[in-house]
């Protein structure tokens, strides 16, 4: 009896283990199946429910958590805002310069949107993936609002990813720091461009690498997606998306391309609001 | 662990109330710029009160069911998750647990096996990517945060499951016993 016993839950235990492999080998590296899909649909409700509930208490220990730090970056806070009150005066006079530009060319909306005629759907983010192998993100937006696969998403003004799948009332988001992520970008304001690729476990650094070791590059450039064109194919994302801006920029004398590192815009760990790009051409 | 239809009921809603709150509030915090992880602390509780086979079973649903709602690899994160509860089962199995402090250590240890767990199926999948030294970080916090999670946990999933524990009526009586007045 008790031989029996063993014997079958050591079977159950085997059929556990081949089973998380064969659905690894099936599912990896494609999109969606129908399970997940189902799955997906049927706890969506329950996800948006439990964002709402749960919201005030994430408020308060999110609140907890930046006054801890912010006690720590008040003199560092404190430098940095004497170089950006320069910067903000050089910064008025550009504005006052670009708001005369755009009453010229009657432009309503932003560049990066005008030239690329994508509508904005806001959503909000229900859940985050638990691992720090995976930065991904749910939203209360899907197919229904508009959504479809590979749309760029942003949040506060800058890009955070890119839509990978969608239901009906919801989607998931591939954000920049995830490591399938790879993103045409280029530097401004010399154009110089390269490919973006995340650094896993620290959501605030990215690299800008296949860069021409020749280009000059500054610290606190800003870097935006280059949107390439090219025999009939496009760029999944449309040019002049914010991304972030370069914190080094160092010479490897062993490889034939420069890497930059760059901080993003977006607060990549803490979104909870964004912004879907939709009714793009790309593919 | 007496498993009944309505256990099994309870052990569901278990593994649907702790994944919902793992996606929607513990992996949207960040304390210590680090967010806890309350699934590896609840597949060991559950391997604790019932044994390897209820551990592996609800680890792999509970990665089956993360999966599913982050549309990610399936089977990966069931393949660290079954581990990690089949391991709690057999500690229960082959040893008591006569201290307070074994179930939250006992979560430290397999939350911290769980994050090697993740990082070495990532290694197995391929990356592409640059891997940050601060991913050893976030894992041994995840562990100690496991610690403090561990014990308020283990509580409320036995007191859940209290209906089905063979052993809780025998040490509840066990402990009354010295404590009566005047005999």
């Amino acid at each position: 009896m008790y031989r029996k016993q063993v014997r079958r839950r050591r079977a159950v235990l085997a059929l556990l283990v081949i089973g998380s492999f064969v659905l690894l080998t099936i599912t990896y590296g494609q999109s969606s199946g129908g399970l997940q899909r189902g799955v997906s649909t049927v706890f969506s409700p329950l996800q948006d429910a439990a964002d709402r509930a749960l919201k005030p208490a994430r408020d308060l220990v999110g609140w907890f958590d930046k006054t801890f730090d912010a006690r720590g970056e008040n003199s560092k806070l404190e430098d940095e805002l004497e170089v950006a009150r320069e910067a903000a005066i050089a910064g008025q006079a550009a504005l006052q310069e670009n708001a005369q530009l755009r009453k010229a060319l009657d432009f309503d909306r932003s560049p990066a949107m005008a030239e690329s005629g994508l509508d904005p759907v806001s959503a909000r983010v229900v859940a985050r993936a638990p691992i720090i192998w995976t930065s991904a993100v749910t939203i209360d937006a899907g197919s229904d609002d508009g959504i479809r696969p590979d749309d760029p998403v942003m949040s506060g003004g800058a890009m955070v990813g890119r839509v990978s799948s969608v239901e009906g009332g919801s989607a998931q988001v591939t954000l920049i720091t995830d490591d399938s992520s790879a993103i045409s970008a280029k530097i401004l304001p010399g154009g110089i461009q390269g490919v973006m690729r995340p650094v896993i476990g620290d959501p605030d650094q990215l690299i800008l690498d296949y860069i021409d070791t020749t280009e000059p590059i500054d610290v606190g450039s800003p870097v935006v997606t280059s949107g390439w064109e090219a025999q009939g194919l496009e760029s999944r994302f449309p040019p002049n998306l914010p991304i972030g801006e370069v914190t080094k920029a160092s010479l490897s004398e062993q490889e034939a391309s420069q890497q930059v590192r760059l901080r993003p815009y977006a607060d990549l760990p803490n979104i909870d609001l964004v912004s879907v790009l939709t009714g793009g051409s790309r593919r | 662990m007496i498993v009944t239809p309505k256990i099994t009921v309870r052990v569901v809603l278990i593994v649907i109330v702790g994944v919902l709150l793992q996606l929607s509030f513990f992996s949207r915090i960040a304390i210590f710029h680090t967010s806890p992880d309350l699934l590896p602390a609840l597949v060991v509780s559950l391997g604790l009160l019932g044994g390897s086979m209820t551990g592996a079973v609800t680890g792999f649903s509970i990665g089956l069911l993360v999966d599913c709602l982050m549309v990610s690899a399936l089977g990966a994160s069931s393949l660290v998750l079954l581990t990690t509860g089949y391991l709690a089962g057999l500690f229960r199995e082959r040893f008591d647990i006569h201290s307070a402090l074994v179930p939250p250590l006992l979560c430290m240890v397999l939350t911290l096996f769980a994050e090697v767990g993740y990082a070495a199926t990532q290694v197995m999948l391929g990356i592409d990517s640059a891997v940050s030294f601060l991913i050893v970080r976030d894992m041994l916090v995840k562990s100690i945060f496991a610690f403090f999670l561990g014990w308020p946990i283990y509580l409320l999933v036995r007191r859940i499951l209290r209906p089905a524990l063979v052993e809780e009526p025998l040490a509840r009586r066990k402990r009354r016993d010295p404590t009566v007045l005047g005999t």
